[in-house]
Parts: structure tokens; C-alpha cells; sequence
């Protein structure tokens, strides 16, 4: 008891000195940042009650009243379509005792009731009424219209729907920034726009919400030697990396890692149709987004935005990582097609993802199995005090004509990932987002 | 789907046999085995060409929704061909395959088996529940349940598995991946 109370309490989270932890200069990483629960706990605050966070696609509200449930950080909300035909996200917590006010993770509905004293709210979070309404007559603090769900900003990004608590963060157009044109790639490709094929696959993983951020953002690295099994029984050959014409990109720690080979995630779905559709169509991606970037659609490449959301171009899969606490997150993975898509070709993406990005996929169940003990290695207090190293490609910056952001040579880079926890260490860094430093073309 | 719409009455004339009944139990008991020793190539001798493995994902709804828990259009954990199953299951024939080794040790749980007459003559609707139990490295359990609906078929080689769907109950797969079948 008596070591107890004479150990010297943790520096608390906010004054530790993050870009010391996150050595992006020299490439060096402190474990603490996976494991610390304070660390985490500032995390939920300075990085996901403040960034824009992915919260579902446009197609997944086709009419009036269909509503998702999801999670900013751990705080639940329900994004809902309203009569006007706006997209609302706001907490899935009563105003009255803090209940859950829904339960379904999709659906149609006219309001959302709270199960305990019945409290009913609108499609935009608004208090509509109560049960046993006229109790309240006399009660000076009831004000329906101060009692709604606590509402974020919504933004949209062509079909991409996001939503932030910050009031002071800027506009999803600057968040994203030059980070659009790369997005594009799978955005808009085709003029039809895209869609989410219905439904979702969810999994648990017991490891950093980061380990699988960065695995996207740039970790090109990892898939010829973790996923050398899968490659052997679909390609029937090793995973190579063009080393002349492959690169890495950031934006404010928004990344991708990318080849120019057109089909090189495609054929890896195992579904000769969706690699002969980007063959037939790769003329028709150049007029939209030009030659260089038509080659990027099913391409070899991996990527993330800022923090939890990612996507691999190929196999059109896109997921979100959502931290449940510092050693466990949910993983949620949807298929995106072209609305124009012939429906074969997306029922070839659908059952391809299931079959290769999924926890039962052939790709994806490796991942898993290296991101969990990445984390649980680092119960161990000697452990934990050996950094990190991140050290690949330091000198790799380029210039290139066309490729905005920070643009590094050659796939197999940490440089993605350096960017990215240099964005994490300024948002956990800064009191407010004015402090933020502009890294949209600032990484070694 | 019987799983989410009111059960029909089948006014099919044919009633399994004791011996039928028994059976069809063994084939499931064989299977099950097969799949915990990881024997895909005589797993995969049980299937009839035709054969395809349909696991779709969970979603809560609202009773009152127009859509069920489990709809055909959606994301599934396996929506899969015999050929495409084969294919899955060659990744783990790799030396390569690295979270494979050491194994993950398995047990498959069949349990609950009913045995009705299905459409065709000489098929029958089985349903049974199915629980696997993993176990990996030191400490890692995983536990997964669901209801089976297999289309078992007589032909000349004996009982053959024509078709299979299983209703899982976790929304949220518990575990970080589903390396076995069900």
C-alpha cells in the first residue's frame, strides 16, 4: 500500500511530449502510444471528438427516415435522413437519463424512442415529446428545443458521409484537401457515381486502432510476406512491387501507396470479370480523372484517411476501424461499385471481398492474427520500452508533375506512415485546431 | 428462409427413416471431424457438385422492418461455390500460411438434428446447430454458433451434402477472422 501511495503518479496524457513519443525525424516510435489508456483516453478526444469521421455512404439513405447506427470514437450515434432530405448525425444517448435511444444498426423509422421514460426524437435529433407530457407543465428547465441529441457537422464528399463534434475544425473540403484527388480514383471514376452493396461484414480484433490505420496508410511492405499464402493460391506467384513506377502519397496524414498497374489489387478478388471491366473501362477512367490516374483504379495500393477509414482500390472494399478501448477496435467492412455496374460485376465485388478482405478472407485473416500481437507484446514493461523502427525509405521524397501532397519513390516506404502519426502527434499535441500544424506537403 | 419468416406446414407424404435418421447423423458427426482435423480435401468429397455454402451476416433490426436479420443481397461470410470454397481452403495447404502455424485447434458441435423431406425426392432438409470452439497460441478462444439448413441428397455414393446456409447468431463476429467452415 505504502509503494502505492509514495509511486509518482503518470505525467497526465495531455502534457506528454508527443512528437518525442512519435520521432518522425529520425523513425523511431514509442510503444506507449498502443497501449497507454490515458494516451487513449486523450486520443477519443483530440483526435476522434475533433476530426471528420467516416460515418456511412449516400446510398445508405435512399429515402426519407432510413437511419444507421455507428460510432464516433466510442460516443454512439445515429445518422438519420430527414423529411428535407438532409443527412443528420447525432448521439444515440437520451437527453433525459442517457439511455441508448436506438438499438437497430439500420433501418426506416419516423423517430427514435427512448425505451425507458419514452422520450421520442426526430429524424434531426430534435425532442418531439415525452411520455405523461403535461408532468412537465410547471417545470421551468423543460424546453424541448434545448433537449434534443447533441448534434455534429455533417459533411459530404461525393457519396462519402462524414460528420465531426468540433465546431471549430474546417470544412470537410479542407480536411480532405488535395487528399480528393486520390479519393477520386474510386469516386469518380464513372459518372453514375457509387454505392454501398448492402449490409456489412463486423469483426473484433484485439489490438490498436492504429496498428490497422497504418497497415493502409503505407504498409505495402507487409504483403508479399504476410500474405504469401493467399498470393500462392490466387496468383499462383509471389507478390512483386514495381520498383520504377510505385509510389506513396500523404496529405495530412491521409495516405496511399499505389502502383500504376491498373488490375493489381483487381486480381487478387479472383473474378476474371472485374479485371476484364478495368481493362474494357480504363479509356473511359482517363477522360474523368485522366491517363495516370486510370491506372490507379484496381491498382496495387492501400490507403487510409485521417484516422479510421479506409479502402483498397481492386477490391473496392471500404472499412472503418472503430476503437472499443486502447486494445480492441471493430472492424466494419462494406463493398463500394459504380451504380452503373452491371449487376454480375457486383455480386463478382461482393462475394470477392467476403471471399478475400473479410475475417473469413483469405487475405484479411492473416492481418489479424499480426495487429493483435503487435498490441498484447506490449504488456511487458521492458518491452514496451523498446522503440519502434520506422526508419524505410528517409530519403525517399520526390517531386512529381501530377501526384499532389507529400509524394515519396517506390511503394515499400514507411514514409505513409511517418506522415501519418506526425498528424496524430499534432492533433494530440494541440489544445485547439488552430494549433494544428498544415502538413498537407510536409513529411521527410 | 425459414429463419425469418413464419414456418410453412410441408404436406410432403415421406417421413425419414430410423436408419435415414441415423445416417444422416453419422455423415454430420464424419464432417464435423473432418473439419476439426482440417482434412478439406475429404470434407470437400461430402459435397455434391452443386454444392454451395451460404453464411450470411446479422444485422439488428427493428421487428417492425420490412427487411429480416439474414436478406440474400447482403454482405456474407461465405456465399461460396464448392470451387470457391476449394480455393479458400488451398491457402492453408501453404507453408506460408503463417498465422496457421502452429494450428489452430478445433472443435465442430453438431447437435439438435431434424430431419424432413424436402422438395425434391430424393433430398431431405436437415436442420441441425452447429457451435465451433477455436483455440490458438496460448490463450485465444473464439466461440461461434448458428442453425445449419443442409440439403442432404441420396445418390449412388451414398448421402451426399447439396447445399448448406447457417444462420449465425454473433452480428459482430467476436474474433479477429473465421479460419474453419461451419
Amino acid at each position: 500500500m505504502a509503494d502505492i501511495l509514495q509511486a509518482k503518479p503518470a505525467p497526465p496524457a495531455a502534457t506528454l511530449d508527443y512528437h518525442r513519443l512519435v520521432d518522425v525525424e529520425n523513425g523511431w516510435i514509442d510503444r506507449r502510444i498502443f497501449w497507454d489508456e490515458g494516451i487513449y483516453q486523450l486520443e477519443l478526444e483530440r483526435i476522434f471528438a475533433r476530426c471528420w469521421v467516416f460515418v456511412g455512404h449516400e446510398s445508405q439513405f435512399a429515402a426519407p427516415g432510413d437511419f444507421v447506427t455507428t460510432y464516433i470514437g466510442q460516443d454512439a450515434v445515429i445518422a438519420a435522413k430527414d423529411r428535407q432530405g438532409a443527412i443528420n448525425v447525432f448521439l444515440n444517448s437520451c437527453s433525459h437519463r442517457g439511455n441508448r435511444v436506438c438499438f437497430a444498426e439500420a433501418g426506416n423509422t419516423r423517430r427514435f424512442t427512448c425505451n425507458f421514460h419514452g422520450w421520442a426524437f426526430g429524424l434531426d435529433g430534435g425532442l418531439l415529446g415525452v411520455h405523461e407530457e403535461e408532468q412537465y407543465s410547471a417545470c421551468a428547465t423543460f424546453d424541448k428545443s434545448k433537449l434534443g441529441l447533441h448534434r455534429a457537422r455533417v459533411g459530404i464528399y461525393k457519396g462519402l458521409v462524414f460528420a465531426t463534434f468540433d465546431a471549430e475544425a474546417p470544412s470537410l473540403d479542407e480536411y480532405l484537401g488535395d487528399y480528393r484527388y486520390y479519393l477520386d480514383v474510386l469516386l469518380d471514376n464513372d459518372a453514375s457515381g457509387t454505392e454501398f452493396i448492402e449490409g456489412n461484414v463486423k469483426s473484433r480484433l484485439g489490438c490498436n486502432w492504429k496498428f490497422a490505420a497504418e497497415n493502409f496508410v503505407g504498409d505495402a511492405y507487409h504483403a508479399g510476406w504476410t500474405h504469401a499464402s493467399a498470393a500462392a493460391a490466387i496468383f499462383k506467384k509471389d507478390v512483386k512491387v514495381n520498383i520504377e513506377r510505385s509510389y506513396q502519397a500523404n496529405v495530412n496524414g491521409h495516405g496511399t501507396e499505389f502502383g500504376l498497374d491498373l488490375i493489381g489489387n483487381a486480381m487478387g478478388l479472383a473474378e476474371p470479370e472485374v479485371v476484364e471491366y478495368l481493362k474494357e473501362n480504363e479509356a473511359r477512367f482517363a477522360e474523368r480523372l485522366g491517363k495516370l490516374r486510370s491506372r490507379m483504379v484496381g491498382a496495387m495500393s492501400s490507403s487510409n484517411v485521417f484516422p479510421n477509414l479506409a479502402y483498397l482500390t481492386g477490391f473496392n472494399t471500404w472499412r472503418t476501424w472503430t476503437p472499443k478501448g486502447p486494445h480492441e477496435i471493430e472492424l466494419h467492412t462494406w463493398v463500394l461499385v459504380n451504380k452503373d455496374m452491371p449487376e454480375r460485376l457486383k455480386e463478382a465485388y461482393r462475394r470477392g471481398v467476403s471471399r478475400t478482405f473479410s475475417p473469413t478472407g483469405m487475405f484479411e485473416s492473416d492481418d489479424g492474427e499480426n495487429w493483435e500481437h503487435c498490441t498484447r507484446s506490449n504488456a511487458g514493461v521492458v518491452t514496451r520500452r523498446q522503440k519502434l523502427h520506422y526508419g524505410l525509405g528517409m530519403d525517399s521524397r520526390m517531386e512529381h508533375e501530377e501526384f499532389p501532397g507529400a509524394v515519396h519513390r517506390v511503394q515499400l516506404n514507411d514514409a505513409n506512415q511517418r506522415a501519418f502519426y506526425r498528424r496524430w502527434a499534432d492533433l494530440m499535441s494541440a489544445a485547439s485546431w488552430a494549433d494544428v500544424s498544415d502538413r498537407s506537403g510536409a513529411t521527410r | 428462409m425459414s429463419v425469418n419468416a413464419v414456418e410453412q406446414a410441408v404436406a410432403a407424404p415421406r417421413r425419414a427413416s430410423l436408419q435415414l435418421v441415423h445416417d444422416v447423423q453419422q455423415l454430420l458427426y464424419r464432417e464435423a471431424r473432418l473439419l476439426d482435423e482440417q482434412r478439406y480435401d475429404d470434407w470437400f468429397e461430402l459435397m455434391e457438385d452443386d454444392f454451395r455454402l451460404w453464411i450470411p451476416v446479422p444485422q439488428s433490426r427493428y421487428r417492425r422492418d420490412g427487411q429480416g436479420i439474414y436478406e440474400p443481397r447482403r454482405m456474407a461470410h461465405f456465399d461460396d461455390s464448392l470451387s470457391e470454397l476449394k480455393l479458400r481452403a488451398s491457402r492453408w495447404k501453404e507453408t506460408t500460411a503463417w498465422s496457421e502455424d502452429p494450428p489452430t485447434r478445433h472443435v465442430h458441435y453438431v447437435t439438435n438434428i431434424e430431419v424432413e423431406p424436402a422438395e425434391a425426392a430424393a433430398e431431405w432438409l436437415v436442420h441441425s446447430v452447429v457451435i465451433s470452439l477455436r483455440n490458438r497460441n496460448e490463450d485465444e478462444e473464439n466461440w461461434l454458433g448458428g442453425r445449419r439448413e443442409d440439403v442432404i441428397r441420396e445418390t449412388a455414393a451414398g448421402l451426399k451434402l447439396a447445399g448448406r446456409k447457417v444462420f449465425v447468431t454473433q452480428s459482430v463476429l467476436m474474433a479477429k477472422n473465421f479460419n474453419t467452415f461451419l
